[in-house]
């Protein structure tokens, strides 16, 4: 294992590869399946590590699922390891009936998740992932902001009885959790107390949160911001509170904006408190080729977009007046 | 290894049960399938009563053989076995796709002596390679997997991933059982998409193949006794089970009609009365049970 310090320079990938080794030291019971992907998705770490708990399925994510519940039945924890787009597309009824419906005792990380995955296109980027499985009971859905919340979020979804489904990006992130971070199912965290706009964010998009309430702060708008890695459960109490306060919101996920975190959020604004909001994320559309920052630019979710997206937010929160 | 005249006896009763109790309780939820669940009544009769090694008062025993119904739509002939067994009351049957009752197809959850989910076709062989490779993680070397999958599930494409991961580690500690009934949800398989040929396919993916008339109860006991303890080799093993759809109740045999229609409860007191007539029995209908029967009317 590399110091934990260096971690923060790492794809969250490699963060995720090389704690799913760690904790296959710490517990004997975890079991991971490969899709023919391991270098990619990095559980190549734990196949070397423990090569006689390490299962190639090849092509077939279908039976890597089906084998999952199996194992999982006989008492083991297994980590099927594939993209987040064959997860929760190619396996889902497997997914959904094997793993979810029974409650069994599965980790999925979902990798290669939303924009920065390379230029694939639309078979390998997962844009509605957390739309999908979203609707499937008994299953807890987290989304990382940063290495170690990666490793907070392992630790805890080993801890979980249950199935768990998290976004794992290949892309390295900005430090924003101390090392001993934890994570709790449900719990937000307020990391910039504000008092015009509340944006909410998960997985790689708190960090750009964060820039833009920098942005906003020239403007002399004052932003907080919340980060929200758990999307389901999702922490109701912390959305409605805040915004109770600010009044507007905008939401960023690394995801399409149907279904997804930023449709969790509304659906506990319209059912708390009503308040304008704007969305930022993919809009209903299939992904370009293209380099990363230059689609995250195309797709408007870079921080100035958050930020104007803000600005409008509080426009209509001041006309409504 | 032949079964004793009275270990017959005993057995050919099971079977008369369990197609007894699974017509009752596909009439009491008003749902089900009849067909499918009929044609592997032997086979489960044979199942839990001589070959599987469970325990019904400690279901969870590590050591225990496991059967996975991935054709779980034929749910009620596994439902009455485990509840014969003695896993659950046998009342419990008449719950049957009643809320809070017997799920309609499996749910571990909820019924004792069930060990997978199910109802979505192609989907059980692969849950049963995951558990064959538990039990090996787990050295358990006595232990067997079962899987029964049907003859038109095998054109999923889910069935033969897991076929073919199943050679490609070896698991001769999984026995799957293919009820070969010749009937799917529409009209015959060979009308809706051509299996054959079956023991081929099986061999070409790695397997060792057996087949067995799966409504000969001693033939039935003897290749699972093979398929346990003389074909080991490193391979996993298919049983090829020639089922008759609907078989016992002549209107249904072989008539894909009677795969998922239910009997109202006129109908299925001529089915158990035939049924008693062709086993020998005392003739008995549906009315007669209606007294000790919960949870329907």
């Amino acid at each position: 294992m590399p110091e934990e310090k260096g971690m923060a320079n790492l794809m969250m990938r490699e963060v995720f590869g090389l704690t799913l080794a760690e904790l296959g030291g710490k517990h004997a019971d975890i079991v991971v399946i490969d899709g023919d992907l391991n270098t990619s998705t990095r559980v190549v770490h734990f196949k070397k590590a423990f090569p006689g708990r390490f299962i190639q399925v090849g092509i077939a994510e279908q039976n890597m699922f089906g084998v999952a519940a199996g194992l999982a039945a006989t008492g083991f924890v297994p980590f099927p390891c594939t993209f987040a787009v064959f997860a929760t597309r190619k396996a889902l009824d497997q997914f959904a009936l094997s793993i979810c419906f029974p409650k069994l005792n599965v980790k999925v990380p979902g990798s290669y998740a939303g924009v920065p995955t390379g230029k694939a296109g639309p078979s390998h980027n997962s844009l509605a992932d957390i739309a999908i499985v979203r609707a499937l009971p008994y299953l807890r859905i987290a989304a990382p902001g940063d290495s170690n919340e990666m490793r907070a979020v392992m630790q805890t979804a080993y801890e979980t009885e249950g199935p768990v489904y998290f976004r794992v990006v290949r892309y390295a992130l900005p430090d924003m959790f101390p090392e001993n971070h934890k994570f709790e199912w449900g719990k937000g965290d307020l990391l910039r107390k504000g008092s015009d706009v509340t944006l909410f964010g998960t997985g790689l998009m708190t960090s750009r949160c964060n820039e833009a309430a920098k942005i906003l702060e020239k403007d002399n708008i004052d932003a907080e911001v919340i980060h929200l890695a758990s999307i389901k459960p999702i922490d109701r109490d912390l959305i409605a509170d805040s915004v109770n306060r600010t009044g507007c919101a905008v939401t960023a996920e690394n995801a399409s904006i149907l279904g997804g975190f930023g449709s969790s959020v509304a659906e506990v604004l319209g059912e708390t408190y009503p308040v304008p909001l704007s969305r930022i994320g993919v809009k209903d559309m299939w992904i370009e080729s293209g380099g990363i920052e230059d689609l995250f630019t195309h797709y408007e979710m870079q921080p100035q977009d958050i930020a104007k997206a803000a600005k409008e937010v509080i426009r209509k929160k001041e006309n409504k007046k | 290894m032949r079964l004793t005249l009275e270990e017959n006896k005993e057995l050919e009763s099971i079977a008369y049960q369990i197609r007894r109790l699974s017509l009752q309780m596909i009439t009491c939820g008003q749902w089900g399938h009849p067909g499918g669940s009929l044609s592997m009544a032997d086979i489960m009769a044979v199942l839990y009563f001589h070959t599987l090694r469970v325990d019904p008062k400690n279901p969870k025993w590590d050591g225990r053989d496991r059967l996975v119904l991935s054709k779980a739509h034929g749910s009620p002939a596994l439902y009455s076995a485990l509840a014969l067994k003695g896993f659950f009351p046998i009342k419990d049957l008449y719950s049957y796709c009643q809320i809070g009752g017997i799920e309609g197809h499996t749910d571990m959850r909820r019924t004792k002596g069930l060990e997978s989910s199910g109802g979505s076709l192609g989907m059980g062989l692969s849950i049963a390679v995951g558990i064959a490779l538990g039990v090996r993680f787990k050295e358990l070397p006595r232990a067997r997997v079962f899987c029964i999958i049907g003859d038109g599930e095998t054109t999923s494409g889910n069935i033969w991933e897991a076929a073919m991961s199943a050679a490609h580690y070896h698991l001769d500690n999984l026995i799957t059982i293919m009820d070969y009934n010749k009937v799917m949800a529409k009209g015959f398989v060979w009308e809706e998409m051509g299996i054959e040929p079956v023991r081929e396919k099986w061999e070409a993916f790695g397997w060792d193949v057996l087949e067995v008339d799966g409504h000969d109860i001693d033939a039935i006991a003897d290749v699972f006794y093979k398929a346990r303890w003389i074909m080991p080799r490193g391979k996993p093993i298919i049983i090829i089970a020639h089922t008759v759809k609907g078989r016992g109740i002549e209107n249904c045999e072989f008539n894909y009609k009677w795969h998922t229609q239910h009997p109202s409860p006129e109908e299925a007191d001529q089915m158990l009365k035939e049924l008693s007539r062709r086993y020998g029995k005392p003739e008995q209908g549906y009315s007669l049970l209606a007294k000790n029967k919960k949870g329907c009317d």
